[in-house]
Formats: structure tokens, C-alpha cells, sequence
């Protein structure tokens, strides 16, 4: 990856009239990039951040209540540690290129991050904390994992699903803590919860509605057809408020849920319908002599489905059900439109406190970074699975 | 010639939705160890016929029944046939996703709730007879044609079914790997097997083969053991077949 002097001159001034038109591009981009830099670190007053950092993380998540989230973190990374040590149990050299940059990256976000925020320093030592604890996790896993039985291995998956209840629990209370109404959380923590609660539920139910969309019998065709094509044209806010003043007037009282689980469903209906017709190309990719072949060795219909047909078609229909994630995760800043505090809706408090007038500009270059890096960690993801399941089976010659 | 019948489908009538009518009173019967082959041209109906014996096509008329299970709408019933029926397409069919040897063990454990490791040990002889025992990790993509479509019959059989289908096994395969092919199910046949067997393959119709029928426009025109049929067939449609293939 050396860019040579000569390449650089063969493709930006093969002509005088390149020449120039380079020049000029150059120029913009050295401009706009060192004002960028300039506003970035003389003008922008990154006060505003470093003073509202954990109402951006948490909102008004009670203080005294704080240190079940601590908790909750801490556990998220060792669970993380560990997978990704099992996941690279085996390889040589035991860290590669990529985790050895991912590793450095944690180590310079732990301490760059936290420094720039300006954290007091018993917190600063707590990111230290977690962030040494998945790396140790990591390693050790890495370098014990393969000793591990298989089962125990695959097993280890089961973590996360408890991991997520657990979290639930943690986060709103019950079970002997003490209880923290919906109402109050906000910020980052808010706007995580109600993605990944949509993007685990939207998955299972756009499946379904995909298969329905598929089936043989009329009225579940008609029924997941209707249903797709209502939800998808339906602009997302409108279903966002018709939750929020329907659901409270068709419902007796007690019945419908607060508002921000409200909300969560609806973001949950929503997506299903763009996951279902990402996994009906899948399924549309997988050729008719697959169901045949399984039903013809006797496999009942659902069984079929989930041993033979699903497994090809959610291949298929991976990249675009990410995709459709992704955009899921960015949906979540029109709950702010509905008066829920996510990230945006809480930024927009802060903006208005009369202390941090203008400004916006810092905020939302923040609020866009931490977006950016929730949408990079989702792709990279996938990208990841995707190489996986790739390089696990080369498909069929037609 | 008192063994008892495997299949017997009379008057078989079937219309495709888009009104073409496929088949128009097929008949046939085959009695256990027979080996059945259908010939005729395209459009004759001939695999329609034999996917109708698996519950693969449904049909308007008539009565098909299989091992003294006859073909109803219940699901069951038709689960119940597909145990019994193993079906070799022209396109193979292999599970892409699994290996060869998960090919072969994933219905008889589901199905037929077997313990996994007797099925495996069962599946890896059945590799062994047709040749390919040392594949048992690949994955289908990795092999060729004439291996496919061995592995293919192998998954048949590890279901231990009663009757073997065979819709056009050979006719998406490379000239050189189709003898592989019918190597393996002319074993197959001295073993016993019942089969029926939809073929252009003339050779292997001569020697394997107990029965030739002929098909064309929907209806069976001719019965006959093999030497009389490409020697001296009685009906005219089956002369033009013939000529045609010759």
C-alpha cells in the first residue's frame, strides 16, 4: 500500500487541464479539512459535553442507582472478552493483525476518551477497569479456549440471551431493586435498549411474516401481505404516534404499556415488515428442488424450512437485513418527535439549557460519531458472519 | 410373479393451474424387486407421473397407492409415504449448506429419530458403496456432478425406503460421469430395490431394467419387458419414439 510519487503524478496531472482541475479539488479539501481542525480544537467549547456526558449516556437514570448500569457494563464486557477469546481459540499467532488494532484502539479510547471528557478520576479508573477486564477475558479464553469441549464452547452462546434479561433487570428493577420507571432512562442507554430490543424481536416476527408472505394457505398470505404493505407505507412517525395516542384510547387503562415500551413495539412492527421482505428475496434465491428434496426424505414442512431452507435464504438475505438494522438504530432518533429522551431528544434538553446556547454544532458532531460507531460495530459485524459462513461452504454449481 | 405390489396408480388425471392438462388416466404397477423404466418425450408427462407417487405434485383424478398406503390430501399420510419413497431429482438437490455426510444423517435422525451415531456409522457405509466414503466432510459444492448425484442416492437410501424414484438422474450430468451413475443404481437394482426409473438411457433400460413404459400425451401407450420394446413394439407411437431416439 505505498502510493508512489509517480502514480500520484500519472493520475492527478496526466494533463494541464488535470493538473489544475486537481489542484483546485486539493485545495477545497485542505481548506475545508484544516478549518474543520481549527473549529475542532481552538473555537469548539467541549464543555458542553464533558458537562452532560453521563446525562448523554444514561439521562435522568436515578445517581444513587447508577452502579447497577456499572455492573451491567462490567458484565457486557467480560461476556464480550470471553467470546471473542473462544471465537480465536485455536488461531496463530493468538492475536492477529486485526484484534491486536482492535485492542489498541480499546486501550486509546479507554484512556484518550476518558481523559477528554474530563471524568473525575475514580470514574476514569473504572473505564480502565472494564476495558483491562475484556482484554484479560479475551486472552485467557484465547489461550484456554481450545482446550475447552466443543459443547462447552457453543454453549457459551447461551451468555448473551441471559445476559440481556439480566441486563433488563438491572436496568429497570425487581426482583428485591428497587424499581426505575421506564420514564427515567434516557440518553445512549435508552436509545441502545430500544434497538436491540426492536432488532432481537423484529427478527423472529419478519421471518415469519416472510414465510407467511410464501405460504399456500390464502388467508395467511393475504394476512402477512396486507400487513407488510400497510407498515411499509406508512411513513414511520405517523405509526410512532398512533402508538403513543391510539394504543392509550383502545386499550383499558391499565393495559397498555408505558409510552416507552409503546414506542419500542411500534419500532418493532415497523422494522419486521422491511425484515420480512429482505428475507423473501432470501427465500426467493433458494431453489424449489431444496423443499422438495427435504420433503421428499419425509422431513415435515417446518422442519424443512429451519434444517434446509432457511439456513440458504437468511445467508441471502444477511447483508440486507443488517442494512435494514442499521437504519432501525437510526430510526430511534424519532422517538425524540414523541417527547421519549433518547440520545437526540436529550441532547435537544441540553441545547436548550439557556448555560449551553449555540451550542449545537458540538452536539451533534458527538451525537453523529456515536451513531457512526454504533452503525460501524452492526456492519462490522455481519461483514464478519457474512466471511464466516462463506468461507464454511462454497455454494452449488447450478 | 406373486410378490406383492409396491405401486399402483390407476386413471390419474392432472391439471396444472394454468389449466394444461399433464396427465390424462395414467396407469401403472409395479410389484416389489421390479425396475421400472419410463421413456417418452418431453412433455409427456412422465415426471409429473412419478412425482405424483411422492406427494411432489398433486392430481384431480384417480387413485395412487404405495405400499398399501393410498395418496390422500391428510399430511400424515403423504409424511408417511415419503418415509418409504427415496427421490433422486435430475438437479441433485444436495443440501449446499451441509456437508456430504450431514446430507445423509439429517433426515433419519429428524425423521426417523435414530441415535446420531448410528446413523453416521450407516451413512458412511452407504458412502462406501457408492464410492465416496472419502468425501464425507466436503461439502457439496466441492464435488462434481457424478459425485452429487451419488451422495444423492446415498441420502436416498440411508432412509431405508422401500421404493427408489429417479426423475431423470443422469441428464444433467457430463457425458463421462453418467456410467458412475447408473453403475450405482444397476447395483442397486440386482440388490432388489424397487424402482422406477424416468430415463433417456437406452442401454441401461436393456440391461437393468424389467419393464419399459412408454409415455406420451399424459397416457401409459406401452408395457414391455426391454427386448421386446426396442425390438419389436406393438404400438405405433412407440415406433416413433424410438426412431426418433435412435
Amino acid at each position: 500500500m505505498t502510493i508512489s510519487f509517480q502514480r500520484l503524478r500519472r493520475e492527478l496531472f496526466a494533463t494541464p487541464l488535470d493538473g489544475l482541475i486537481s489542484l483546485v479539488l486539493i485545495g477545497v479539501l485542505l481548506a475545508a479539512g484544516s478549518a474543520f481542525l481549527k473549529w475542532m480544537l481552538f473555537q469548539a467549547q467541549w464543555t458542553v459535553i464533558q458537562a452532560n456526558s453521563t446525562l448523554f449516556a444514561l439521562g435522568r437514570y436515578p445517581i444513587d442507582q447508577q452502579w447497577r448500569l456499572w455492573l451491567l457494563t462490567t458484565l457486557l464486557a467480560l461476556a464480550t472478552g470471553t467470546t471473542w477469546g473462544l471465537l480465536r481459540s485455536g488461531s496463530t499467532p493468538r492475536w492477529p493483525r486485526n484484534d491486536l488494532v482492535a485492542a489498541v484502539l480499546l486501550i486509546a479510547l479507554a484512556s484518550a476518551g476518558t481523559w477528554a471528557l474530563q471524568l473525575p478520576f475514580p470514574i476514569q479508573l473504572r473505564w480502565w477497569l472494564i476495558s483491562a477486564g475484556l482484554l484479560v477475558c479475551r486472552g485467557v479464553a484465547g489461550r484456554f479456549g481450545s482446550s475447552l469441549p466443543l459443547a462447552v464452547r457453543r454453549g457459551a452462546a447461551v451468555v448473551w440471551p441471559v445476559l440481556y434479561l439480566v441486563g433488563m433487570v438491572l436496568i429497570s428493577g425487581g426482583l428485591g431493586l428497587m424499581p426505575v420507571p421506564p420514564s427515567e432512562w434516557g440518553g445512549l442507554l435508552l436509545t441502545l435498549l430500544q434497538s436491540s430490543f426492536a432488532i432481537l424481536l423484529c427478527f423472529p416476527l419478519g421471518v415469519l411474516l416472510a414465510l407467511g408472505r410464501r405460504s399456500e394457505l390464502p388467508l395467511l398470505r393475504w394476512g402477512s401481505v396486507v400487513y407488510i404493505e400497510f407498515i411499509r407505507g406508512a411513513p414511520l412517525i405517523t405509526l410512532l404516534f398512533l402508538g403513543q395516542n391510539i394504543l392509550g384510547f383502545l386499550l383499558p387503562g391499565g393495559l397498555a404499556p408505558d409510552r416507552v415500551w409503546r414506542a419500542a413495539w411500534v419500532l418493532t412492527f415497523f422494522a419486521a415488515a422491511y425484515v420480512a421482505e429482505a428475507v423473501r428475496s432470501g427465500l426467493a434465491a433458494v431453489p424449489s428442488g431444496q423443499l422438495e428434496a427435504a420433503r421428499s426424505l419425509g422431513l415435515p414442512l417446518p422442519q424443512a424450512l429451519i434444517h434446509v431452507v432457511l439456513p440458504q435464504a437468511l445467508r441471502v438475505a444477511l447483508p440486507a437485513t443488517v442494512g435494514q438494522f442499521i437504519t432501525l438504530l437510526q430510526d430511534t432518533t424519532l422517538l425524540s418527535l414523541i417527547g421519549l429522551l433518547d440520545l437526540l431528544g436529550t441532547a435537544r434538553t441540553v441545547m436548550a439549557n439557556p448555560e449551553f446556547l449555540g451550542k449545537s454544532a458540538e452536539v451533534y458532531l458527538i451525537l453523529a460519531v456515536l451513531f457512526w460507531c454504533c452503525c460501524a460495530a452492526l456492519g462490522l459485524g455481519s461483514r464478519a458472519l457474512e466471511t464466516r459462513l462463506n468461507t464454511l461452504h462454497t455454494p452449488v454449481k447450478a | 410373479m406373486t410378490s406383492p405390489l409396491m405401486i399402483e396408480a390407476s386413471g390419474v388425471e392432472k391439471w396444472y393451474p394454468n389449466g394444461f392438462h399433464a396427465l390424462r388416466g395414467a396407469e401403472l404397477e409395479v410389484r416389489q424387486g421390479e425396475v421400472v423404466v419410463i421413456m417418452g418425450p418431453s412433455g409427456s408427462g412422465k415426471s409429473t407421473f412419478i412425482r405424483t407417487f411422492n406427494g411432489l405434485e398433486d392430481f384431480q383424478k384417480g387413485s395412487i397407492t404405495i405400499d398399501g398406503i393410498t395418496l390422500s390430501d391428510d399430511i400424515r399420510n403423504i409424511d408417511a409415504i415419503r418415509r418409504e419413497v427415496g427421490m433422486v431429482f435430475q438437479q441433485f438437490n444436495l443440501f449446499p449448506h451441509l456437508t456430504v455426510l450431514e446430507n445423509l444423517t439429517l433426515a433419519p435422525v429428524l425423521v426417523r429419530k435414530r441415535p446420531k451415531a448410528e446413523v453416521q456409522r450407516q451413512a458412511l457405509e452407504l458412502l462406501e458403496r457408492v464410492g465416496i466414503h472419502e468425501q464425507a466432510g466436503k461439502y457439496p459444492g466441492q464435488l462434481s456432478g457424478g459425485q452429487q448425484q451419488r451422495v444423492a442416492i446415498a441420502r436416498s437410501l440411508c432412509m431405508e425406503p422401500r421404493i427408489m424414484l429417479f426423475d431423470e438422474p443422469t441428464s444433467a450430468l457430463d457425458p463421462e460421469m453418467v456410467q458412475e451413475v447408473l453403475a450405482v443404481m444397476q447395483e442397486l437394482a440386482r440388490d432388489g430395490m424397487t424402482m422406477v426409473v424416468v430415463t433417456h438411457e437406452v442401454r441401461f433400460a436393456r440391461q437393468v431394467a424389467s419393464r419399459v413404459v412408454l409415455m406420451a400425451d399424459g397416457v401409459v401407450v406401452e408395457q414391455a419387458p426391454p427386448e421386446q420394446f426396442f425390438t419389436n413394439p406393438s404400438h405405433e407411437r412407440s415406433r416413433q419414439f424410438l426412431r426418433q431416439i435412435a
